[in-house]
């Protein structure tokens, strides 16, 4: 029951797409020195620390530097060797997840409210903290936000917390094993961090008391007090944790559950009505804890489980709910199948659905080649002349669309041979796609294309560095100036110094740059159903 | 030896396939040929909206996604929209956050930036400027009980010149309260202290006290040398830029 930090040591088998994203991430979030020593690992493997130091031409100090970051923030793990060798390895999914950060912080948000947006956004900027050091900080900040005189009580924060860890979407981080002193000999290079798996979601038992400090009162309390009273604000760091080396971490996998069940939700509440909708999720509720995150299928549900557990306000009777689901399982879309009729009928959640691909058909190639894909899809195989017949477009386009599709493999062609020696005139070609492969082709797209876009956005920042750093000091000026109760007019003076034309360009910036952040955003959408929809489909194989 | 001759002889212009079933029927025309790479990004149909800026981030982000498409479309214009941008409060929500998660990494001590390049003269102001933390140790605290032992990095450097010069000037036991007290309001002490490594620590604790005290002393010398304190420092950037009719401060 032990989960091991076991590095697998296999070579690196990213693309090059992903290892550009993956530089471009590292380098936006930790700099361009920690860029180099990942983006070298997820390339090479698992390397020892003087073979990276070699490799990248770096010194051995910032290679130290670089690996406590990315060890820190879970992107790199180690293994000790035979001989006494440490090597480190790189966890390169792990660096994409970073373009998911806002996404989870504000799942968490409409979840858990501004406390636990902001004990998740803690423990994701910081890699791992222990529950002390998150319920201090995140109670520090809000406390910053509110009125004069109010703080933020530890209790609530902790209470939040513990919420989290209820519904796993925070978990323990493998810790030091405790040994006993009695060992003798050298201590291990490098300690093997183990955890057990009852023990993940165990929240320590703390009494945490205090209040939340606003900045202010703690430079006073600093500068206020006199010498004497030194040797006290030592004895306050040395004093033991409680839960010194317990650490946390968001959980990611737990969060994608989330948006999975999200999805499904939304796709049948789209093709069906609310109450349906409902009653997915409903399903999807119960079963979340006991299905692992990358399962095809949910554990089946009863009938009679399913009434039980609807929200209180649903007042649907007995009869109708199973007519729903009997509707629901007829579905040709399959999201809910049934599986036997025990306890009035057991009915599974399909997480597979192809539902998802067919979402992004349009944006590549128009409406049309949609309809044609989505038929190609559901027939299976077709001959040339079919599609044109049952997607009702004239044959000259559909031959293009096909064509344009089949160049972007997206659709391919299979050959059924009429007689043994396969000749072309007497051999059918038929149209089918290739869900998977045209779900990694896709992926693929998504990659380069977030990476264009922060490349773009990086380039524009550039360019108008110049004129932003300006204004960010004529900014600065403004408000020094407004502190010390400076005049209108001379506010005006100030402003006036960048101009309109400089201000239009401004503006320019700020909308661009906009808009490619949240394009980033919209295509890690994409990446996310596609990577889930490959992960479960490979799980099947 | 018989097909040699360049296609002049029997079969010449036939085709392994049958042509109708590939869907191009007889005498139907077929696509002008490709004289040139297809442009690297297609031209747009939709009409524009009033606001050019629109059309201009559109493009772009297009672009992005587009230019990467080997198509046979040569110089067939995009038939469609872009799928329009998340917006909403939610949108607007979380791409405000992924703005400001962005800044905020970057003044993260997980950010480390590289060396700054020395310049060609040594200026005044740079004794101002805080560089980054001494002798490349981090500026955070890992927990060092689970990181393999050799990712601590030792500072040796400013030790080991103390030592052979100032060792004569030990002061004596009594004062070393006091020099203690001093030395927490140092950072830069409790920074040598943790990234010290934990084996030369039982060994060397007294030097290391030493040399802590050598270096606070070498400190004090080194503030005493400056008249203004350094968050005062204003290094004339902003000259010029402030508004010269009001003569209440004296210019420096």
């Amino acid at each position: 029951m032990c989960m091991d930090q076991t590095a697998l040591r296999l070579p690196s088998t990213m693309t090059q797409a992903e290892i550009k994203l993956c530089s471009l991430l590292l380098q936006e979030h930790f700099g361009e020195i920690v860029e180099k020593i990942g983006v070298h690992l997820i390339r090479t493997g698992s390397q020892p620390l003087r073979v990276i130091a070699h490799d990248t031409g770096t010194s051995l100090d910032q290679v130290k530097k670089a690996l406590c970051v990315l060890v820190q923030h879970n992107l790199v793990s180690y293994q000790v060797h035979k001989r006494g060798v440490v090597e480190y390895e790189a966890q390169c999914s792990r660096v994409l997840r970073m373009l998911r950060y806002p996404r989870y912080i504000y799942t968490t948000k409409t979840l858990y409210s501004d406390t636990g947006e902001l004990i998740v956004e803690e423990l994701l900027l910081n890699g791992k903290l222990t529950m002390s050091a998150v319920v201090k900080k995140v109670a520090d900040r809000l406390t910053e936000t509110m009125e004069d005189g109010k703080t933020m009580d530890y209790a609530e924060v902790s209470n939040t917390f513990v919420r989290l860890a209820d519904t796993h979407f925070v978990q323990r981080c493998p810790s030091v094993p405790t040994t006993e002193n009695s060992d003798p000999g050298p201590p291990p290079p490098a300690p093997t961090l183990v955890i057990n798996e009852k023990d993940m979601y165990l929240v320590p038992k703390l009494s945490l008391i205090g209040k939340g400090k606003r900045r202010r009162s703690s430079d006073e309390d600093a500068a206020g007090e006199p010498k004497a009273k030194r040797p006290k604000h030592t004895t306050d760091n040395k004093e033991p944790i409680p839960d010194d080396g317990i650490y946390w971490q968001a959980n990611l996998d737990r969060f994608h559950q989330h948006f999975r069940d999200q999805a499904i939700v939304s796709a049948v509440a789209n093709r069906m009505d609310q109450t349906s909708s409902e009653i997915v999720r409903t399903m999807l509720r119960m079963s979340e804890i006991t299905t692992s995150s990358s399962a095809p299928f949910t554990q089946p549900l009863s009938s009679n489980e399913i009434f039980r557990s609807l929200p209180v306000g649903y007042n649907i009777a007995k009869q109708v709910l199973d007519q729903y689901l009997t509707l629901l399982a007829d579905d040709p879309l399959q999201f809910v199948g049934k599986s036997g009729d025990s306890g009035g009928g057991m009915y599974v959640i399909s997480i597979l659905t192809s539902d998802f691909l067919r979402v992004r058909q349009p944006v590549l190639f128009g409406s049309r080649c949609a309809r044609i894909f989505r038929l190609v899809l559901q027939k299976k195989h077709l001959e040339q002349k079919q599609v044109e017949d049952f997607a009702m477009i004239p044959a000259k386009e559909a031959k293009d669309m096909l064509y344009k599709m089949l160049s972007e493999n997206f659709i391919s062609l299979q050959e059924i041979p009429k007689t043994p020696d396969h000749a072309p005139s007497r051999t059918f070609y038929l149209y089918t796609v290739n869900i998977l492969s045209a779900a990694r082709m896709l992926l693929h797209r998504c990659y380069k294309s977030i990476a264009n876009l922060i490349e773009r956005r990086q380039f524009e920042t550039k360019e108008n560095k110049r004129l932003l750093e300006k204004s960010q000091r004529v900014e600065a000026i403004i408000a020094s100036m407004q502190a010390t109760g400076a005049e209108e007019a001379q506010l005006q003076e100030i402003e006036e110094m960048i101009t309109a034309p400089e201000r239009q360009q401004l503006e320019t910036l700020k909308r661009n740059v906009n808009k490619l952040d949240a394009s980033e955003i919209q295509v890690d959408e994409t990446i996310f159903l596609l990577e889930s929809y490959i992960e479960c489909t490979m799980k099947r194989l | 030896m018989a097909s040699r001759g360049g296609g002049r002889g029997r079969g010449r212009g036939q085709l392994t396939f049958n042509m109708e079933a590939v869907g191009i029927g007889k005498g139907d025309a077929l696509p002008p040929p490709t004289l040139q790479p297809s442009p690297l990004f297609p031209v747009s149909l939709f009409t524009p909206f009033p606001d050019s800026h629109v059309i201009l981030a559109d493009y772009m982000i297009l672009g992005s996604s587009q230019t990467i498409i080997k198509s046979l479309w040569e110089a067939e214009p995009l038939e469609f929209r872009p799928v329009p941008l998340p917006s909403g409060e939610e949108g607007e929500y979380v791409l405000a956050l992924k703005q400001e998660l962005r800044g905020a990494m970057r003044q993260l001590p997980y950010f480390i930036r590289p060396a700054v390049p020395k310049r060609d003269v040594e200026r005044y102001s740079d004794k101002y400027q805080m560089s980054g933390p001494i002798d490349n140790a981090i500026d955070w605290n890992p927990d060092w009980r689970r990181l393999p032992r050799e990712l601590k990095i030792r500072v040796r450097k400013l030790q080991k010149e103390r030592i052979t010069i100032l060792l004569p000037k030990r002061p004596p036991k009594t004062s070393e309260d006091k020099e203690e007290t001093i030395q927490k309001l140092e950072t830069l002490e409790k920074k040598e202290e943790e990234v010290t490594s934990e084996e030369d620590e039982e060994k060397e604790e007294e030097e290391e006290k030493e040399e802590e005290e050598e270096e606070e002393y070498d400190e004090e010398e080194h503030e005493e040398e400056t008249d203004y304190i350094m968050s005062y420092f204003d290094n004339g950037e902003d000259f010029g830029g402030d508004s010269d009719d009001n003569m209440d401060e004296a210019i420096y």
